[in-house]
């Protein structure tokens, strides 16, 4: 069983948190996913496929709806007419980003249910550990600080994290909060008639949903942009992309790296990844047993 | 496209007015009045007026004929020109009494109606009880709204589409003999701006922040038009969308006796505006509560706090999460770039 807590034995490779004691395999190192070899393509399950479908919709969805809004948005700017024109122009866009709006709708349905389903199965046969899941908790928040410090050369090496680390945890609470403004917004201006007759102030219901709608579109895309090109294909190493929204796999470097805890968990799960890790600590004279 | 911009827009080649008098025949100084163009052909016919500013005095022929005025003889407009060669020329009065007889009252053409409308309209400069408004030079005079606009007809047969609908002038054939009456009599009835120069001339003065304020007005309403999807539609050319106009004239009146909304008679005062929105080309289904929907909404502190604050929510969530966010990623990636380095040392 993975344990955190075994005392260091006397010929300890460091102070404690720099390793990890694993019954049949002996002290992993924390930055051993500097010797371990890879598949680019992933070795150990990350995402199941329905999670992989759902990337796919979303994000196809996403950048077509990002095109085809911020042209309406930005209208009087000189390349809008030009994108408008691409998109068979206003009228085959407004149907265009209508039903890519309703296609991520049905991916987010479909999220939900995965999740509720999925959570409700293990929670039956006792499997569920929410430290392998989104919700967010105080480590977290220790990750970032002791992040930081290692990026700023105060630590020897990154901190020990679960499946889902902090950054994944703030993009999925950014895409929840999004995807609820952006749909609640977007029904509003779907239906100007049927909802002048429904809200109390109209005007102001109205003009919230299309600052909502716009306002949030712009953060949205900001942040996928920015932050998130910048973390799955910008960063040396990833560069230029992560088969993983396809494969649904992730590298075990890249595991051992960013979700140490979770590695340690698929040693557990698959004897043969026991039997490879093992191989590499001895090659690299580190001690076994 | 129109004459004053064809004007404006022409590559202008600097010929000072004389070289080209220098070069004409001797005969063209007796030229009869109505031969405008002799001269105004040259596209380098130009001078540097007191501002320095350099004026092209080229007319292009083949944009006036095809322009609403082309039936008009140059000095129909610019009166004052007797004798050729010609002095400085006044400034044209749209209202003068032109050489074209009205076909309907058999008397001399003159927009003056217009000029009445205008009066009891907004842009008026004397209001209701007789006096004159303040600021009365900020009032549209007909050249600040119009230049000599080229024709733009738009079929409506089968389909409305840009153009002359043949079936329309079988029609008028039935009646009419001469072609180019048809032509023209056609044209002016259907030509109509184009949605965005009806903003573009509204523009010029309800885009002017001091103005605005001036007036007591409470938006630049052209901005705040282009900010909602009426607005938007309308920068893609899309022609069904309101402009100005559809909103602001009652149906079947003169575009040029626009009312203030606070007017009862309005199209756009409180109790008239839900019928805009219903008319049979735009929402006929909807209920008159769509009225209440602002079409001219600006979102800044003193008159819609909500929304503005909203919107400074917003850039504040936008900037406060992806500023810390950029930083980290921007540690991770010099981090590995230099997997060694180390500020301070390590503990
Ligand atoms: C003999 C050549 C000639 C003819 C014919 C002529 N013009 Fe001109 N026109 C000129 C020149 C040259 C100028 C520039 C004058 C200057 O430099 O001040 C000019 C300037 C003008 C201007 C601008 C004047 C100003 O001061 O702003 C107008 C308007 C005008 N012409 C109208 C007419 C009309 C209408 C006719 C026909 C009735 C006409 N012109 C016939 C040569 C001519
Ligand atoms: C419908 C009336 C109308 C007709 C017809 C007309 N003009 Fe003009 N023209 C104007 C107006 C209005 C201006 C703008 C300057 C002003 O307000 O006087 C102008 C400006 C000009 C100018 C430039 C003057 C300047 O100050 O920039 C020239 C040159 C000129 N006209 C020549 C002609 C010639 C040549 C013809 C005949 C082919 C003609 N115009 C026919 C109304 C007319
Ligand atoms: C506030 C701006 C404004 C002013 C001032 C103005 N007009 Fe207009 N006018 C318009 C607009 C807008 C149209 C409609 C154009 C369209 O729909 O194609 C128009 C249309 C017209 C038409 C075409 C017939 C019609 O009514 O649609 C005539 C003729 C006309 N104007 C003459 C004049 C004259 C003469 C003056 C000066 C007394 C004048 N206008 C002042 C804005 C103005
Ligand atoms: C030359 C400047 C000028 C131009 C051009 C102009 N306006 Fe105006 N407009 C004014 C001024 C000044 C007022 C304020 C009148 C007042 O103080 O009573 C006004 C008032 C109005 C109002 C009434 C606002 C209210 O109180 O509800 C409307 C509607 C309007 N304009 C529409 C238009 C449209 C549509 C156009 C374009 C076709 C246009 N204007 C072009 C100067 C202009
Ligand atoms: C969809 C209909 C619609 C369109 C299009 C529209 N307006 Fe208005 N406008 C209104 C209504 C209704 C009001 C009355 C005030 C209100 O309800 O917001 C108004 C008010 C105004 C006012 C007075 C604002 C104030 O409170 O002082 C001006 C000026 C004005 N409009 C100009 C324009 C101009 C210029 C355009 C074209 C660019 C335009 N409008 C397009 C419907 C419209």
């Amino acid at each position: 069983m993975a344990t955190e807590n075994i005392p260091a034995s006397s010929e300890a490779i460091g102070p404690e948190e720099d390793f990890t004691y694993v019954e049949g395999v002996g002290k992993i190192p924390r930055d051993i996913y500097k010797y371990v070899k890879s598949d680019p393509l992933g070795d150990l399950p990350r995402y199941s496929y329905h999670i992989v479908i759902q990337h796919f919709v979303t994000f196809v969805t996403f950048l077509v709806l990002a095109a085809t809004g911020l042209t309406l948005h930005f209208a009087d700017l000189w390349w809008a007419p030009i994108i408008m024109k691409l998109f068979g122009g206003i009228d085959m866009a407004r149907v265009i980003h209508r039903v890519a709006a309703f296609l991520m709708v049905v991916a987010s349905i479909y999220h939900i249910s995965t999740i509720l389903g999925g959570t409700f199965y293990k929670i039956m046969k006792k499997q569920f550990d929410f430290r392998r899941t989104q919700i967010p908790c105080l480590k977290d928040a220790r990750d970032i600080v002791h992040d930081i410090k290692y990026f700023l050369g105060k630590e020897k090496n990154r901190p020990k994290m679960e499946k889902f680390m902090y950054k994944q945890k703030l993009h999925y609470i950014a895409i929840l909060w999004g995807t609820f403004v952006l749909v609640s917004a977007g029904t509003t201006l779907l239906f100007p008639e049927l909802m002048a007759t429904i809200w109390p102030n109209p005007r102001f219901a109205q003009d919230l949903a299309r600052l909502m709608h716009a306002d949030e579109a712009i953060m949205a895309i900001t942040v996928i942009v920015f932050w998130h090109w910048s973390n799955v294909h910008l960063v040396p190493g990833r560069f230029p992309l992560q088969w993983s929204f396809l494969t649904g796999k992730i590298t075990r470097e890249h595991q051992i790296e960013e979700h140490f805890l979770e590695y340690i968990r698929n040693l557990d799960e698959f004897p043969e990844e026991k039997e490879y890790i093992k191989k590499v600590l001895k090659e690299k004279g580190f001690e076994t047993n | 496209m129109s004459l004053k911009i064809a004007l404006k827009n022409y590559f202008i080649l600097f010929l000072p007015a004389i070289t080209i008098m220098l070069f004409m025949p001797a005969t063209s100084f007796s030229a009869d009045i109505g031969n405008c163009l002799l001269c105004h052909k040259y596209p380098g016919i130009s001078r540097v007026d007191e501002e320095g500013k350099l004026k092209l005095f080229y007319v292009n022929e083949d944009i006036f004929n095809n322009s609403v005025h082309a039936k008009v003889k140059c000095d129909g407009c610019h009166t004052d020109i007797k004798e050729i060669p010609h002095k400085h020329a006044i400034k044209v009065d749209c209202l003068v009494e032109c050489h074209i007889i009205e076909p309907a009252s058999k008397k001399k053409f003159s927009h003056k109606d217009v000029q009445t409308f205008i009066n009891k309209s907004v842009h008026g400069v004397i209001d209701n009880k007789g006096k004159e408004k303040k600021f009365k030079e900020d009032f549209p005079t007909c050249k600040s709204c119009h230049d000599n606009p080229l024709y733009r007809p738009i079929s409506f047969f089968k389909r409305v589409r840009p153009g002359i609908s043949e079936q329309s002038l079988g029609r008028c054939r039935v009646c009419h003999k001469s072609e180019d009456f048809i032509y023209r009599s056609y044209n002016h009835v259907t030509t109509r701006l184009h949605p965005l120069n009806i903003a573009g001339v509204c523009a010029k003065c309800h885009n002017d922040l001091a103005l605005v304020t001036r007036h007591g007005l409470s938006t630049k309403a052209v901005y705040s038009y282009g900010e909602t999807f009426h607005g938007k539609a309308a920068s893609f050319l899309d022609e069904r969308i309101p402009n100005c106009l559809d909103c602001h004239v009652s149906k079947g009146e003169s575009v040029h006796q626009m009312l203030t909304h606070k007017d009862p008679n309005a199209s756009t005062s409180e109790q008239n505006k839900g019928k805009i929105c219903t008319t049979i080309d735009c929402h006929p289904s909807a209920s008159p509560k769509l009225a209440k929907y602002g079409v001219h909404s600006e979102f800044n502190l003193t008159q819609s706090p909500a929304q503005y604050f909203f919107t400074v929510f917003f850039i504040v969530l936008t900037g406060g999460t992806l500023l810390p966010l950029m930083v980290i990623i921007f540690l991770d990636i010099v981090r590995r770039f230099f997997p060694n380095a180390s500020i301070g040392g390590r503990k």
